[in-house]
């Protein structure tokens, strides 16, 4: 293995899974995560020496989301992240799953797939960002550096991307009142 | 309307205040019903994302996948063709490689690249990836200045070289600032010009005692290169070739004059 290629897979194959997750969220299907997080890949690897001691992760979450946007341009609106069914069978899992009383289980389970549905139908400005902060623990100005906007854009669409998401969870789990917090 | 310190109680949970600003949001919040609430609020939709968003992981075999498409790029088979369709020119590599008249285009800009880059190919690769990573990143500029006599002492302290820095803004040609770039395992110089809407780069490092390309134009970039005494220089920008060769003129007059 050469040399530019070790320091690749020191440096940047370390955030492989976070490449994967972000473009799980951004993408339309998981097939379209999988091409994605594998063309950016690619593109790292031979945009490797732009990297230059700059943060990895933003710098490689910036191309999975231009990857994204090429992709997306091209195939023209297919916008939400595919969510399980409601009635999947996976969902079956939670009532033999192994957690004390499988009944809250598979309220939490349901809880689960509400809070992801509602953050799925963000818009995806909001979405990324919120993805990027929550999920991906990112500061602001590697936010702001991913997802190409101000820092007070960043600010102000994470306000907005809670404000709302809080409001339509309260919304989902009213009709159940157990799964209520 | 929402108070006006609720961005500061979001900042305040993000961890993005430090410890003076911190203790005046807790202060703030100790009046505040409204942050109070706003604050729990985020502590508990943070915990509820934070546990019920699924974790996913790469899959095996996309892991696989990837790791065998990294070993075809790293075969030695051409590495000139992969720098020249590095970060910068990957709109039109994944735009082509749907379809065939894309990957004939990729096709001829290899061929292009093959053709009139023979010598010292890797150091138009590395200026190009220099000069186009300044572009799109937020490092076009270290120190900003339109005054030569902040921008010259400036790079005494951060490289090995003392380019010209001298500010053109009458012919058209104004001095915006310095920059270090690494280039050829070396701290290179880069003052920055702007020509209209054009940006100019131009590097300055330690000479290798390598021949330069003299001109090249790579990707829509052209290249000016030149030698004074022990360094060498190269102008880069996507300005017309008269425009560009104009500068180069107006640096190599400096340059004379400095030396004088």
């Amino acid at each position: 293995m050469d040399d530019r290629r070790r320091r690749f897979e020191a440096q940047v194959l370390p955030y492989l899974d976070d490449a994967y997750r972000f473009a799980r969220w951004l993408a339309g299907s998981p097939e379209g995560a999988d091409d994605c997080v594998q063309e950016a890949m690619l593109r790292a690897y031979r945009g490797f020496d732009s990297l230059r001691g700059s943060d990895a992760k933003a710098w490689l979450l910036t191309i999975v989301r231009n990857c994204h946007a090429t992709a997306f341009k091209q195939q023209q609106r297919r916008a939400q992240v595919p969510l399980p069914e409601e009635h999947d069978p996976l969902d079956g899992q939670a009532l033999i799953s192994a957690e004390p009383d499988p009944e809250s289980a598979s309220i939490r389970q349901d809880e689960a797939r509400t809070l992801e549905r509602l953050v799925a139908r963000l818009p995806e400005e909001y979405r990324e960002i919120l993805i990027l902060r929550e999920v991906e623990d990112m500061d602001y100005r590697a936010i702001a550096a991913v997802a190409n906007v101000p820092l007070g854009t960043v600010m102000s669409r994470l306000a907005r991307a809670r404000a709302a998401l809080r409001k339509h969870w309260l919304q989902q789990v009213e009709g159940a009142p157990d799964a209520m917090r | 309307m929402p108070c006006a310190e609720s961005l500061q109680v979001q900042a305040y949970v993000d961890g993005e205040v430090d410890a003076l600003a911190a203790a005046a949001i807790e202060r703030h919040m100790e009046q505040c019903a409204e942050c109070r609430a706003l604050h729990q609020d985020l502590l508990q939709l943070r915990s509820a994302l934070r546990n019920d968003l699924p974790y996913t992981e790469t899959p095996p075999a996309l892991r696989a996948r990837i790791m065998r498409a990294l070993d075809k790029e790293s075969a030695p088979a051409s590495p000139a063709r992969q720098r020249a369709h590095g970060i910068w020119r990957t709109r039109s590599f994944w735009l082509g490689a749907g379809s065939g008249l894309g990957s004939a285009a990729v096709a001829a800009a290899l061929a292009f690249v093959l053709i009139t880059a023979p010598f010292k190919s890797a150091v138009v690769d590395e200026l190009l990836g220099a000069h186009v990573s300044s572009l799109m990143s937020s490092h076009l500029i270290d120190v900003v200045s339109t005054d030569k006599h902040t921008v010259k002492p400036w790079f005494a302290g951060h490289t090995d070289v003392s380019p010209v820095v001298a500010d053109f803004e009458p012919q058209g040609y104004k001095l915006i600032g310095g920059r270090v770039d690494y280039l050829e395992h070396q701290r290179a110089a880069v003052v920055v010009y702007q020509h209209g809407a054009h940006v100019i780069n131009v590097f300055s490092w330690a000479d290798e005692r390598q021949s330069l390309p003299g001109k090249a134009t790579r990707n829509g970039y052209h290249f000016i290169c030149w030698k004074t005494g022990d360094l060498d220089n190269c102008a880069v920008s996507d300005t017309a070739w008269d425009e560009l060769q104009e500068m180069v003129r107006l640096v190599q007059g400096a340059s004379a004059l400095e030396q004088r």
